[in-house]
């Protein structure tokens, strides 16, 4: 079947068995290998994408649901080989370690900052706590998630990219 | 030891940029021409005879290319799966293949494999696989396996025992016969594993024109792989490259050396073209090694006033149903180290390995010494309960104060371990925690405070003492530090980069040592055809130690160089110079000075004039470094725990390590490392179990029943260092790759003893899961 969607602000569309999982399809078929695979049902979060705006764990969805819908991947996040504030805070307080669940992290962390632009740690705990990590023990994910609620450099808003230092600072200020 | 300068610096880590924008390349992202996938068909029985495989319908089957059988596979091949650590000599090490050939030992061995045109296919054809068994009974827990008359694993074998050795000093019977207080406890430690998020996978091209095999694996240890692959498919090993992609996480299970990737490498032969088989989260919980599980029944002689004279007892290694590479290892570790940080005259251990029909057993970060620390840790409080003292006072009355200090099997070089406990007890003090736990005790809550003390031999390990410890592998490492003609600097090793941040740390290790900018450096690893060789790869917790001395002596040597043809050029004796951020200069004579760039230029492309006569060109130098002694870690552990007395639910409300692991090249991956070992232990003590039903079946098939931690159940973890620098090392740096973990249980179980004074508790099984703790409440005295 053909499937065609919006990734990353790019229409792209390419044919997949009805089967094909979202994650896979995204993976393998478009070569988003950004997404992460670690459980395959919907456990570890590890495949967590945007799509039309809404965290969705993209090994358990089908491609062909996706039809017509809008995903960010990880890819999208970084605009000009500029890291997002997320992408740099993470960076800057050590949020990962081996980087397989770091995709699922940074789309959960937007969706948080999004939504909750002021969380407290626990509220930071509980919204990521969908999401394995297995070598960080979530410490520095926290502190990261935090360190990303600032001023923004200048946000510019891009297709499908949330940009959670100027939704974090308007509140704020 | 090195103060100031990057050694020691909290930079940011050059891996994250690469991981955090989807451009990483993890195993499951390599796609060669032509690939396959392949997927392997997994008894679900725990023990049988294999009276038939019929492949033929799957053979069939549009899109499948080549199915091969486990006799298919031994017949393929040249000899059967290596086992790389043998700690008793003697000991019966069945010979096991990449697949079952007659019989099945644990569930989930696999039987068939299929590559085919993409994995949903593969996994189609496996369902038209058609096996008879004929079932033997199960041999599924220790006891089952010691009974009188227990059905045997092995025809070949008498018993399910495979082998028994004993870890002894001084004189035990003596001990326990002069002691005032003898005192016995017995621990059951339960299946667990590593979970990495990222699976085992492999991706296998075997040319079948010049026999020259290329695997892509994700491997903790490319060489030992390396070597496995030529003495399992008889090949020589310069015709062998293992490449090693990002790997998402590692933790000792992708140590170790499976069937699986043969299995790939038979059918790359078979069909002519590249195999990846990526194995999938349910099969993991079989198809990866499990750990941690033992019974250990521990003595400990004691003098009236807390000085431990003796232990004694006996380890059981739960082992599976075929040896993993690591053998018994894990639980000789366990036996060797059950005196932990105290000076214990005597001990008589023994180590019975026993085999059951349950997966084999392996690598987890940790190896032997979280079980060995939960024995000791234990017994350091109930001798404290029974003499009436502080536990503090009778570890401070044991720890080992002299060093070096000879324990039963390793040399501890150096340690500080009262002042630990004291920085530990400070750091508890700041936090409030006494209050914290006066105030809640007060309106009737359980909350209590628990402490463990680990030491821990790290930067394994001395090449000539570990082929005499029955290792088939040496603990050397090999790195190879180069300045190229731009000037900037490339680090090339053997350690696999598996989120531990070994790139970061070898890059701040060279740029300290050259005297260059941090990004002037890039350090290349995960391939064989051309990273040097490491003996052991990246296990128990030697990158910072092996790799950064290596490092360090190699850019010492380099920088020599360096100062020597930057002499030359400047007319300064090279003792006069310095180097500052890429920049040689003259000491006291501003504006005399080369870059780094120059002095590449010169050892590369213009010589002339600028090269020494007596300096051969080029800027490389490359150190083999095998270490004299292993480098002791050493930290403990606070835990305050909340239970709720009705449910039996523990609440993590805080997590405090003190710690030391000499000099420390980057603390903030130092505490990262801690923080994610500490998540790790609590896991194994609170939630982390495989489980086998009463049919030796496993139940355990997704992250819903093997259940980790998440952001809610982990508390916030605070640590303090201090740094007791390992003389003997270059650079003296410890490892502690997988100090987080050892500690955690015994710190866990003791904030949930202390949280419930009135019920007495004694727990000495983990996982201590919510009913479990309940059931312990209702014997307890409370009720």
């Amino acid at each position: 079947m053909k499937v065609s969607l919006t990734v990353n602000g790019e229409e792209v569309s390419a044919s997949c068995e009805p089967r094909r999982t979202l994650a896979d399809f995204l993976r393998h078929d478009l070569g988003y290998t950004g997404v992460h695979v670690g459980c395959e049902h919907g456990a570890c979060g590890s495949c967590t994408v945007s799509v039309d705006g809404a965290t969705a764990r993209s090994c358990c969805m089908l491609a062909v649901q996706a039809e017509g819908c809008t995903v960010t991947t990880i890819e999208g996040l970084a605009s000009s080989g500029e890291l997002d504030p997320l992408q740099e805070s993470f960076r800057e307080h050590h949020g990962l370690q081996c980087g397989f669940c770091t995709p699922g992290m940074l789309a959960t962390a937007h969706e948080l900052l999004r939504d909750n632009p002021d969380p407290t740690d626990s509220e930071i705990r509980a919204a990521i706590s969908g999401n394995l990590c297995r070598c960080t023990g979530y410490q520095f994910i926290v502190d990261a998630i935090k360190g990303a609620i600032r001023p923004p450099h200048d946000g510019q808003q891009r297709d499908g990219v949330v940009e959670p230092g100027a939704a974090a600072s308007s509140r704020r200020k | 030891m090195d103060v100031g300068g990057l050694i020691g610096a909290r930079v940011s880590r050059v891996e994250d940029v690469r991981l955090l924008t989807g451009r990483a390349r993890f195993v499951d992202d390599v796609r060669e021409p032509g690939m396959l996938e392949a997927a392997i068909l997994r008894s679900p029985v725990p023990h049988a005879r294999i009276v038939s495989v019929d492949v033929s319908k799957a053979a069939a089957l549009p899109g499948v290319s080549a199915v091969v059988t486990g006799a298919e596979v031994k017949a393929a091949v040249r000899g059967p799966q290596p086992v790389t650590w043998q700690v008793i000599p003697d000991m019966f090490h069945p010979r096991t293949y990449a697949l079952a050939v007659d019989k099945v030992t644990y569930p989930g061995q696999g039987i068939a494999a299929v590559a085919a045109k993409n994995r949903a296919v593969a996994e189609d054809a496996l369902e038209l696989i058609d096996v008879r068994y004929e079932e033997l009974p199960a041999v599924s827990t220790l006891e089952q396996a010691l009974a009188e008359d227990a059905p045997r694993l092995f025809d070949e074998w008498p018993s399910n025992v495979l082998g028994r050795t004993a870890v002894r000093t001084g004189d035990a019977a003596a001990a326990f016969a002069e002691a005032d207080v003898v005192l016995s406890a017995e621990f059951r430690f339960p299946r667990q594993m590593g979970t990495p998020l990222e699976t085992r996978g492999v991706v296998a091209t075997w040319d079948p024109f010049t026999d020259r095999l290329d695997v892509w694996l994700t491997t903790q240890a490319p060489n030992i792989a390396q070597a496995a692959f030529a003495e399992v498919l008889g090949l020589p090993v310069g015709r062998i490259r293992v490449r090693t992609p990002d790997l998402g996480g590692g933790f000792g299970n992708k140590f170790d050396f499976y069937g699986d990737e043969v299995v790939a490498c038979v059918l790359s032969r078979r069909t002519g073209k590249p195999v990846k088989l990526i194995e999938d989260r349910a099969e993991s919980f079989v198809a990866t090694v499990h750990s941690r599980e033992q019974k250990v029944d521990i003595e400990v002689a004691a003098r009236a006033d807390g000085t431990i004279t003796g232990m004694r007892g006996t380890v059981y290694g739960v082992l599976g149903g075929a040896l993993g590479t690591a053998g018994l290892s894990p639980c000789w570790v366990t036996a060797a180290s059950v005196t932990g940080p105290y000076d214990i005259a005597a001990l008589d251990m023994n180590l019975v390995g026993v085999a059951t029909n349950r997966t084999p057993y392996g690598s987890f970060r940790g190896y032997g010494l979280p079980k060995a620390n939960f024995v000791h840790e234990h017994m350091v409080e109930l001798l404290a309960k029974r003499l009436g003292m502080p536990a503090h006072d009778i570890r401070r009355r044991n720890f080992i104060k002299q060093f070096p200090h000879q324990s039963p099997v390793f040399v501890f070089d150096s340690g500080r371990y009262e002042e630990c406990l004291d920085l530990c007890l400070a750091a508890v003090r700041d936090a409030g925690w006494e209050r914290i736990r006066q105030d809640a005790r007060a309106r009737g809550a359980a909350v209590g405070i628990g402490y463990s003390f680990q030491n821990e031999v790290t930067g394994l390990g001395p090449s000539r003492i570990q082929t005499f410890a029955g290792s088939s592998h040496s603990g050397f490492d090999e790195e190879v530090v180069r300045i190229d003609s731009t000037g900037h600097v490339t680090v090339y090793t053997g350690l696999s980069a598996m989120g531990q941040g070994i790139h970061t740390a070898l890059a701040q290790v060279a740029a300290h040592t050259l005297g260059v900018p941090l990004d002037h450096v890039t350090v290349l690893s995960g391939d064989t055809d051309s990273s040097p060789y490491s003996g052991y790869g990246t296990g128990a917790s030697r990158g910072a130690p092996l790799g950064g001395a290596a490092v360090r002596t190699a850019a010492t040597r380099l920088k020599a160089k360096v100062l020597r043809i930057a002499g030359h050029i400047l007319e300064a004796a090279p003792e006069d110079l310095v180097i500052t951020d890429g920049v040689i200069a003259v000491r006291g004579v501003p504006g005399r000075t080369v870059t780094m760039a120059d002095i590449g230029d010169a050892a590369y492309r213009r010589l002339g004039g600028r090269l020494p006569e007596d300096e051969t060109p080029t800027l490389e130098e490359r150190e083999v470094y095998d270490p004299v002694n292993v480098a002791t870690a050493f930290g403990c552990t606070a835990v305050l725990a909340e239970v709720d007395r009705e449910t039996g639910v523990v609440t993590l409300l805080g997590y405090l390590i003190a710690h030391d692991c000499g000099t420390v090249i980057n603390p903030m991956i130092v505490d990262g490392q801690l923080h994610g070992g500490a998540a790790q232990a609590i896991g194994g003590a609170l939630s982390e179990e495989l489980v086998y039903d009463a049919d030796g079946r496993m139940r355990t098939r997704t992250f819903a029943d093997y259940l980790l931690p998440s952001a809610a159940e982990v508390p916030p973890v605070a640590i303090s260092h201090m740094a007791t620098p390992a003389d003997h090392v270059p650079g003296g740096f410890k490892g502690m790759g997988e100090s987080g973990v050892i500690g955690g249980g015994a710190a866990i179980v003791n904030a949930i003893v202390d949280a419930l004074p009135e019920y007495d508790l004694e727990i000495t099984a983990l996982p201590i899961t919510p009913p479990r703790l309940l059931a312990l409440m209702r014997k307890g005295t409370g009720r």
